[in-house]
Formats: C-alpha cells, structure tokens, sequence
C-alpha cells in the first residue's frame, strides 16, 4: 500500500509543470556553479598571467600561483549557497505538493473512506518525496561531476567524488527539513495559500533570521559560500550560543564547506556533531507530521484557489 | 418575511472613479491588516531587524565611549586638531535595509498574491465587476491600498531601528541623517512595490493563484538572492579566500592596472548584477545609510549624483510594473474559464 | 420609463469553438419577473454574465435600461443589481461590512444607512454585526440579496438563487423577489432549472435549450396555450422534446 501512495504521488509530480519548472532551476543552477567556477579558474589564470608580467616589469619575482591554493572542488563551491536556496524552495513547494492536492480537491476524504491505515498513508508521502528530491540531487550531482570534467578536462580523484557524494548526501538530508516543513504547513492550515506562505516564513526564519541571532550574520553575509567569522564576544551572543549548534542553515553550510575541503579542515567528529542536530530535526520532524496526519480531519476540505 | 410597512427610500447614486479607488483602497489595506500570515511575517522582519540593529549597536556604543573619551583627553589636553568621529550611525541600519531586501520583498509578494488569490478565493470578482467598478480601478485601489500597508510596515521597522541606534548605540539622528533615512525607506516603499506588483501580476495571470504564487517567489528568489550573488561571485578579488591580489603580494595600484585588462570582464560581471533590481535598491539604501565609506563624506547633491542610475532603475521598474499590474488586471478574466454555462 | 428594462438582439457567444449562446432575441419590460429556464449547460449563465458586463458577447447586442452592456459599461452596472449562483463574500468581514464596501462602490451616498435599512427590510438586522464566515447557506443568501439591493438597481439578476437552500429559505425568497417587485417595481431577471419556482413567482417565462431561446410568453399565455398538460413540468418536457 505504501508503494501505491508512493508511485501515485511521484507519477502526479511529474505531471505538475511547476514542479518540473523547478526541477530544472535546479540543474541550471547546477551548471551556473559550474560555469562560475571555471570563470573563476579562468580569472585566476588571467590575473596570475598579468600579475607576472607587471611583477617582473618592475624587477620583482613572480609568486607562487594562487590557483594551487584553490580546493580542488571550489568549482562547485556555490552549490553550497544554491542548494538552501533553490533546493530549499523546490523542497518547500514539494512537501506542499505532496499533501495540498489531496486537501484541495477533497482526495482524502475518498482514500480515508477505504480500508487505509493513516501510517501507511505518511509512509508512502515520505517515500515519495525523499526518492523524488534524492533524484533530483542525483541529477544535480551528475551535472556538477560533469562540469568538472569539463573544466579540468579530467576525471576527478576517487577522494573528490567521494567528498560531492556525502555532499550531496548531507544535501538530501537538509532538505528534506524544508519538505517536511511543506507537508506540515498543509496540515497545520485551512488554506493552500497559507500553508505554502507559512513554510515560506519558516524556510526565511531559518536561512536568514536565525543566524543573524546566533552568530550575528547580516542576510546578505548567508549568501556567501564561505563566511568570515563574526566576533561573537558580545554578551548577546553568550546568551544565544546554546542555539548555535541548531541553527541548521549554518550547520549545513559550515559542513558544507568542510566535506568539499573548502575551508582547513576539521576533525570529522566535529563535522558529525554539525550534522547530527539536522538530522534529529529531520526525524522530528517526520514524527510531528505522521501525529498531524493521524489527527487530521480530511472530511474537510480546504479551499484551493 | 412579512412585516408590511417597511419601505425603502432610493438614495441619490454619487460615484466617480477616484472616490471608488479609495473605497477599495481601504478595503485591501483592512483585509491585509487582518491577515494573520502578513501579521507573522511582519513580526518576523521587525524582529530579525531589531535584533540585526541591536547587535551592531551594541558593538557601536562601546566605540563611540572610546572615541568620546579619546575627544575629552584631546580637548583637556588642548590638542587644536581633534580628529573628527570617524563613526556612522546610520550604517547601523545595514541589517534593517537588508531584511527589507530579502524578507520585506517576500511580504510584498505575499500581499499581491493574496490580494488577487482573496478575490477569486471569494468569488467577489464579479460581484465587483457587476458594479461600476473598471478593472483599472480595482487594480489602482488594490495597489494604494497595498502600499498603504508597505508604508505602515516600512514605518514600524523605521522606528525600531532609530529607536535601537539611539538607546543602545547612545547616538541620536541628526536632522539631515533622518532626512537620508526617509530617503531610503521611500526607496523601501517603492522597492517593495515593485514586489506586490509581480505577486499581483504572476496571481492574476495564473489558472490556479498558488502556481502563480510560485513563480513569484521563484522570481524573487533569482532578482534576490542568485543574480547579486553571482555578481559577488564573479568579483575577480573574491577569487581566493582573503583576497586574490593580496595572495599575488599586490596592493591596490597593482589591482587597478591589472583590472585595467578585464574591463570585458567587469562590465559583464555588473551587468549581472544590474540585472537585479534589489541591488539598485540596495546601492542606493546602503549609500543614503553611510554603509560605504566612499559616501560617507559627500554632500547630498553629489551623493544622489553618485545614485542617479540606481534612482533611475528603481523608477524604471515602478512604472513597468505598474503598467503591468493595471495590463494584468485588465485581461484577468471575470468569470471561471472555459465557459461555466 | 417606456424602454425595456432589457433587450437583447441577435446575441450569439462562444468560449472557444461551439457557441453556447445562439442569435437569442429577447424583450422583458420593466416591472417583469422573468424566469429564464432552462437544463444545465444550457447558456443561462453565460447569458447572465453579458447582460451583467461581466463578459462581452461575440456577436449581437444587449441592452439593459436603454445602455448598451459593451459601449455603455457604466451606465449598465449603476442600474443592476447581481446574485451569483454561489454567493460568497469576504468571510472574515461582518455582513454589514462586507455591504458597506459594496455600496461604496455603487456610489450609494449614505452606506451605512442603506445597509441597515436593507437589513432591516430583508428582515435580517441580527446578521450584521456577525462574520460572514460563520453564516449557514440561507444565511449568506440572504446577505447576497441584500448586497444585489443595497443601491437599489432597476433591474436584479439572480442566478439559480434558491440552489442548497432549505424548503423554508426557498418559500423566504419566492416571498422576497415578490416584495421587491411590489415594493420597488424591480424588474428581475431569474435563471433557473425549477419550474415550481417559476410558476409561483414570475410573469414570463423563457426557454434556453442548447443555446437558443425556444420560447417566451407570460405565465398565463404559457398555460392557456398549453391546457391539456397537467403541470408545467409537462409542457417544459414538451418544449425540450419538440427542439431537435
């Protein structure tokens, strides 16, 4: 039964031209970051060049070339910013999906009138928007790889691949947070509108708020892949430090960073550490939605404009 | 039904466009104002700014003690040349004007959706339409209205913000630093109009309103969030943690000759990010706020000449998306399609 | 006031490619109530939807008190009244509020008064400081009809009013549109598929088969030329069955 609802939901996301639309943002974005990193190989390469010259113009030795201090994966870098983003939304809009058309048309009230346990119901929605957003990474982690290969005009080292596969892994991970938030939004709501708007809210008070109250990070400062570290000597900060560790959105790109071996690196049980909050929220999560859905009366149907 | 004597007077019609733009004009600002979910993300930016403008006030207070004593030892120790203070209250307000970016152009959105999504969810577009109300005057009245409560929001955020530079950063605005910041929160007002236009519009030309609400926030999120970070991205300099050219061992003269080279290069990288009309907001309410410190010392005059293509971009898009919601509104169509018969 | 409170000449429409209105003809004087009859996906709607400005026709004219319904939009909408066959208003707005807006927008110069006198008229002052979100079917009817009076209009369209109501809020309505016809000469305009509506209500029927007008004439002309039938729900079966 549990496949039923699966293949049902994933069969009536492909038919969704919304969805799709944002399927493929999500792959062009992809391949943007792949385009900006070897804009970025190439800069480097020109104003080394350059740099060389004038140096030696004035009599001076040329220094070693900066391209070798780059990380080997920072061609992707920006997936770690486009991923909240982009992904994050398409997240958003599927957990929306996944549940909204059932409320919307009155669908629930025809599944819940037949022999349906409620848990095999959730079952089935969770299966179906993980494996969906699980291929949706996948095609985004196929497109990456292909940039690189592309750019290097090489195949990447076993250790890379291995770095972008637990990215991506984490990826999943962190979305599925705002896919559920979706599905939680539609059942805590009369209203679709409402419902996708509330996700919204709480996708913006993650990404944007949150860390501008643990680490005092301004909202544009959270667009950057990698972020300078803020003094957080003040008394401020000594209260909200205990939150630090969930603040998902910076644990997620702090992780980030360090599986693709942007930053120096860390002990992997500190990077294990950040990522363990999400995914106790992640479960905390399926938990609050599987009680929702027990508990909810589909007998009404919301209004869908 | 059949009390007998109660007659009805006829009262005299007095209805001209103006006088109905306003009346749905205050209908919108009402419906918005009770709207639980405009209310949550209200709160949500007043809280995010007060907190951004708390923390750098915080910081702010204890220079400006430092430079306020270092002032009084200069002046007890007669020192003729007392440096002036080299500290900008107004750029305190970074925080503020970028929550207003990001999160108040999601509320701007949110306000245009519900305003269309509101009248199909009621059925009340023809009910309207049936009356001597044109769709121009539907979509000018929805647009006041909506401004009305962007110009509230805007103000709410305003006072938090001043109040916060003032009794925790211990610096009061002066005249003109106010007339700078009414400057950038009028920026703010336009700013998020544009937003509840393409909200309205995406609503207004999409079967369902909730597709149209996505495409919104898909707009939003590339205008917002990707273009300027592509064009940050892009900065030749950003290249390398720390500075490409100070990894090179170069200053900033050898930056400039070499920049000399990639003037290709540069042109594209701003256009990318002229192509996003929130960085026009955001030079232009980063400049009225001291943010940068190249502004910080110009006169108002060269200030706004420093602005003029952001000003003009801003307009720019003001008058597009008017036009656009007024073309939007009048081509949505009245009754369900597809010929409810 | 000589002109007809309605006429329509040569009035074709279609959504996309099959006309669901067809060179309809139709004259209804001031003071009627007429009831437009006809099976669902008919056109009655749709016809509705011109003569209310809400669409324009493709082809033909229609005229509501002299204005043409396209050239004359204005005009048109100042004299009507409208109650769609789903009546649903702003819910988190009392019913007083909800009819002061439209008034507003009618130009009616004193709303405030207005409302309460058409509340008070429809018998339902209870209702207006209530919000309509909470209100049963008949509850909100009764809303809809006041906000189609409130500036009192010439000419009332009603579009399947009495759908989802009750035996009483039925025979509360019949009573209304009577009052209103009485009381205020409003002509009205009725679209239904129940013929004991009609009967006891209007002056003159009319017949909408597959997008044309099959039949028109006054109540008491109907059944003098129809004697024979028992009801008439007889001679609407008889009508549709002699159409092609």
């Amino acid at each position: 039964m549990i496949t039923t609802f699966a293949s049902q939901q994933i069969q009536s996301l492909r038919r969704q031209r919304i969805f799709v639309a944002l399927l493929i943002a999500l792959l062009a974005m992809t391949a943007v970051a792949g385009v900006l990193g070897w804009s970025s190989h190439n800069t480097i390469t020109r104003v080394y060049d350059e740099a060389v010259r004038l140096l030696a113009a004035d009599g001076k030795p040329a220094p070693p070339n900066p391209f070798l201090l780059k990380p080997s994966l920072s061609l992707l870098s920006n997936m770690v910013v486009y991923i909240p983003l982009l992904g994050a939304l398409l997240a958003l809009v599927l957990g929306h999906l996944s549940l909204a058309d059932d409320e919307a048309d009155g669908v629930g009230r025809l599944i819940f009138s037949r022999p349906v346990s409620r848990t095999h119901y959730v079952a089935g929605k969770l299966f179906a928007v993980a494996s969906v957003l699980a291929a949706a990474l996948a095609g985004s982690l196929l497109v990456g790889i292909g940039s690189l290969l592309v750019v290097n005009r090489a195949v990447p080292a076993i250790t890379d691949l291995g770095r972008l596969v637990v990215f991506y892994g984490l990826s999943w991970l962190y979305l599925m947070v705002f896919a559920l938030v979706g599905m939680i939004a539609v059942l805590m709501t009369r209203r679709t509108s409402l419902a996708l708007l509330s996700a919204m809210g709480v996708w913006l008070v993650i990404t944007f708020a949150v860390p501008q109250f643990t680490s005092g990070l301004r909202p544009t400062e959270s667009l950057n892949p990698i972020t300078n570290p803020v003094s957080t000597s003040q008394r401020f900060f000594q209260i909200t430090a205990f939150a630090r560790p969930y603040s998902v959105a910076e644990q997620y790109k702090a992780a980030s960073s360090h599986i693709l071996n942007l930053v120096t690196a860390e002990p992997v049980a500190q990077t294990i550490q950040r990522v363990l909050p999400i995914a106790v929220l992640v479960t905390s999560l399926a938990i609050v939605t599987l009680v929702l859905v027990e508990r909810h009366d589909f007998s009404r149907s919301s209004s869908n404009e | 039904m059949s009390s007998p004597s109660s007659t009805i007077s006829v009262n005299t019609a007095t209805s001209t466009p103006g006088h109905r733009v306003l009346v749905i004009a205050r209908h919108e600002y009402r419906a918005a104002v009770r709207s639980r979910i405009l209310i949550v993300l209200l709160g949500i930016l007043v809280v995010a700014t007060a907190a951004s403008v708390f923390i750098a006030s915080a910081e702010y207070a204890g220079r400006l003690a430092d430079y306020q004593a270092y002032r009084a030892a200069a002046e007890a120790g007669g020192v003729a040349r007392i440096a002036p203070s080299p500290l900008a209250p107004l750029s305190l307000l970074r925080g503020a004007m970028e929550y207003l970016e990001i999160i108040g152009a999601v509320v701007a959105i949110a306000l245009g959706y519900l305003s269309v999504s509101r009248e199909r969810s009621n059925r009340t577009l023809p009910l309207l339409l049936s009356r001597p109300v044109t769709p121009t005057e539907l979509a000018a009245g929805n647009l006041l209205g909506a401004l009305g409560v962007i110009a509230t929001l805007v103000a709410v955020t305003a006072v938090v913000a001043m109040l916060c530079v003032g009794f925790i950063g211990h610096d009061w605005l002066n005249g003109i630093q106010l007339f700078k910041l009414a400057l950038a929160y009028v920026a703010a007002v336009a700013y998020m109009g544009v937003f509840y236009c393409v909200g309205a519009i995406a609503a207004a030309k999409s079967k369902v309103a909730i597709t149209g609400l996505m495409i919104a926030l898909g707009i939003w999120l590339v205008v917002v969030l990707v273009l300027p970070q592509i064009g940050d991205t892009l900065d030749a300099d950003n290249q390398i943690p720390g500075g490409l050219f100070a990894a090179l061992g170069l200053g900033h003269d050898g930056e400039v000759r070499i920049l000399a080279h990639f003037t290709t290069y540069e042109t594209i990288r701003t256009s990318i990010e002229t192509a996003s009309f929130a960085k026009h907001f955001e030079r232009f309410a980063f400049a009225m706020t001291d943010v940068k410190e190249r502004f910080r010392s110009l006169s108002l005059p060269d200030l706004f000449f420093q602005v003029r293509t952001d000003i003009a971009w801003i307009l720019a898009y003001s008058i597009v998306l008017v036009i656009g919601l007024l073309r939007a509104f009048r081509k949505q169509p009245t009754v369900p399609q597809g010929g409810q018969q | 006031m000589s002109r007809p409170a309605i006429e329509v000449r040569n009035l074709s429409h279609r959504y996309t490619t099959d006309p669901v209105l067809r060179d309809i003809n139709l004259t209804i004087e001031q003071g009627e109530v007429f009831g437009f009859l006809g099976h669902n996906g008919a056109g009655k709607t749709t016809a509705i939807n011109i003569l209310t400005t809400l669409i324009a026709p493709t082809s033909g004219t229609a005229m509501v008190n002299g204005h043409d319904v396209v050239a004359e939009r204005n005009r048109v909408t100042a004299g009507i009244g409208y109650l769609p066959a789903e009546v649903r208003m702003y819910p988190h707005m009392t019913a007083a509020e909800n009819l002061v807006f439209f008034a507003e927008l009618s130009g009616v110069s004193k709303p405030h008064e207005a409302v309460a006198e058409t509340l008070e008229y429809l018998e339902c002052s209870e209702l207006a400081d209530r919000r309509l979100g909470s209100f049963s079917t008949g509850m909100r009817q009764r809303i809809g009809i006041a906000q189609a009076i409130v500036h009192r209009p010439q000419v009332l369209f009603l579009d399947e009013p009495t759908a989802g109501l009750d035996p009483m809020g039925v025979r509360q309505l019949r009573e209304t549109i009577l009052r209103l016809n009485a009381d205020l000469g409003m002509t009205v305009f009725m679209n239904t598929h129940l013929l004991s509506e009609v009967a006891q209500v209007c002056t003159t029927i009319g017949v909408l088969s597959h997008g044309e007008l099959i039949y028109k004439d006054s109540i008491e002309e109907t059944v003098r030329r129809f004697p024979d039938e028992a009801s008439l729900e007889d001679i609407y079966a008889r009508m549709e069955s002699a159409t092609p």
